[in-house]
């Protein structure tokens, strides 16, 4: 049985709601796990992927309405907060976040992720974001395609070994403050004071145990202030690094131009107008924690339709089916959030990707039995 | 005559529906599109789970600046802002279920073609 998981994990303080500012996570068996911080299944990024896959994400019919799961033809997302170990009250008692390992119970974790790519059926634990209480479980079966999504996805290195793709989104401290702002300050009790001090006081458990895990990433979408506009601080412009693992099986990186080489380029001019601060991308090998990387980077907004498809014209490597399925894909979820600039963009081609995988090991997993047949 | 007995009789109730929006019914007024026929379970049930959220929000914010105060770098303090960031995240997605709980747009976003979605421009 082939069995592909993927992970990726979004570093962010909060679900996915808040990675919009406009509202603020195998007939072979084969299974892909993707990780987002806390997003849990409801998270944008969740919801292009499971579009790229085709078929609409539910919830678990006729189970727990609070359950964390999503659920598609294909693909099954569950949310990492199932594993805590300790509820809210637990954490409050011993004093500990729910970014501190000690709060999660990776055994589970390891096991039923194992025995789910095995193909074998699992009673995953609930954890109820709206009581913090733990759930009874709720039966899961296993998929073609499971994504994990959460805080620590690539913490355990047992589960990280499991992992066919892992994504990590990692949100810098000013553009997750100008988010959580927005997410926040509606809310009745807080003010900029407690945004900020809760920000602060998760700060040394998120650098400890969240953030190191971007190493093992096979992907990492960074997200960081624009940096088109001197002395921007609204956050509204987002420049977005898509940072792409070389030398991973079945994962060919997005290119612009020529491979491997390093580029500059902005494409309004005169074939294309764009409106202020117009839309810049570069491309070029890096090294990301001793590994060499390829960098596909977006700093802008897309204003147009025809912007985003003189884009895509432009990149190589992106796996699609047809010409124009990224810029397909984009309207598609055009009220998403991060739907006109880098994060929707990196979001989609990153799904893409983990399709391309996907069938790749599909592929490769039919011809093994018949090559062994041949010998 | 006839149509002003008729106002006189409808617009009662329209003056009435704000002051019910804090408990919703489902609301009938034969328009189609205009009429959202939505279970009066799962409305209330929207409506609810904010407003208990929020309480909690505020509650968990006071909480933890009290337990801060007393010691500022300790696991308490953590733990507790850790609540309100939870919290605050179940809040806004709680928002967000509550802006696309409508049956009846989720219906017509697939079914624009049925008689229930039809739309008039005029």
């Amino acid at each position: 049985m082939a069995v592909s998981t993927v992970y990726t994990t979004q570093s962010f303080h909060s679900t996915c709601s808040i990675s919009t500012p406009s509202k603020t996570h195998l007939g072979f068996n084969q299974k892909k796990q993707i990780l987002f911080y806390n997003s849990c299944g409801k998270s944008t990024f969740m919801r292009r992927l499971t579009s790229v896959f085709g078929g609409a994400a539910e919830p678990p019919k006729g189970g727990n309405p609070d359950s964390n799961t999503l659920i598609s033809d294909t693909t099954t997302v569950i949310c990492l907060d199932d594993y805590h170990s300790l509820d809210r009250t637990g954490r409050k008692e011993k004093g500990v976040t729910a970014l501190d390992p000690r709060a999660n119970d990776f055994d589970l974790m390891y096991e039923q992720v194992k025995a789910m790519k095995e193909g074998k059926a699992v009673d995953k634990p609930i954890y109820n974001h709206v009581t913090g209480l733990l759930d009874p479980p709720e039966l899961i079966k296993p998929p073609k395609i499971l994504v994990i999504e959460g805080l620590h996805p690539m913490f355990d290195q047992r589960v990280r070994d499991l992992l066919d793709f892992s994504i990590y989104l990692d949100i810098s401290n000013e553009v997750k403050f100008a988010w959580k702002i927005q997410r926040d300050m509606a809310e009745r009790g807080h003010s900029l004071e407690s945004i900020k001090a809760s920000i602060e006081a998760r700060k040394p458990d998120f650098e400890a145990y969240i953030d190191p895990q971007k190493q093992y990433a096979d992907a990492v979408i960074e997200v960081l202030p624009t940096q088109l506009i001197p002395g921007d601080n609204e956050g509204k412009i987002l420049r977005v690094r898509l940072i792409m693992k070389e030398g991973v099986k079945y994962f060919n990186p997005v290119y612009l131009f020529d491979e491997g080489s390093t580029i500059s380029w902005i494409p309004c001019g005169r074939k294309l107008t764009c409106s202020y601060p117009g839309i810049k991308f570069t491309y070029g090998p890096e090294s990301y924690f001793g590994h060499e990387v390829s960098v596909l980077e977006m700093d802008g907004q897309f204003d147009r339709l025809d912007e985003l498809i003189y884009v895509e014209s432009h990149l190589s490597n992106l796996s699609t089916k047809f010409y124009g399925e990224v810029t397909q894909q984009m309207l598609k979820h055009s009220e998403f959030p991060g739907s006109n600039n880098g994060t929707g963009l990196f979001q989609t081609i990153v799904g893409l990707k983990i399709r391309d995988l996907y069938e790749q090991i599909t592929a490769s997993k039919a011809a093994a039995p018949l090559q062994a047949t041949k010998a | 005559m006839a149509t002003l007995t008729g106002m006189n009789i409808s617009s009662p109730r329209l003056a009435a529906r704000p002051l019910r929006s804090s408990s919703p019914q489902p609301q009938s007024l034969g328009f189609p599109r205009l009429s959202r026929r939505t279970p009066l379970r799962t409305r209330l049930v929207a409506a609810a789970a904010p407003e208990q959220i929020e309480e909690k929000v505020a509650e968990s914010i006071k909480e933890a600046e009290e337990t801060c105060s007393e010691n500022p770098v300790s696991g308490e303090c953590a733990a507790a802002w850790d609540e309100v960031e939870e919290l605050s995240a179940a809040a806004s997605h709680a928002r967000d279920r509550k802006k696309e709980s409508d049956p009846l747009e989720s219906f017509c976003k697939d079914n624009p073609e049925t008689d229930e979605c039809r739309t008039y421009d005029n």
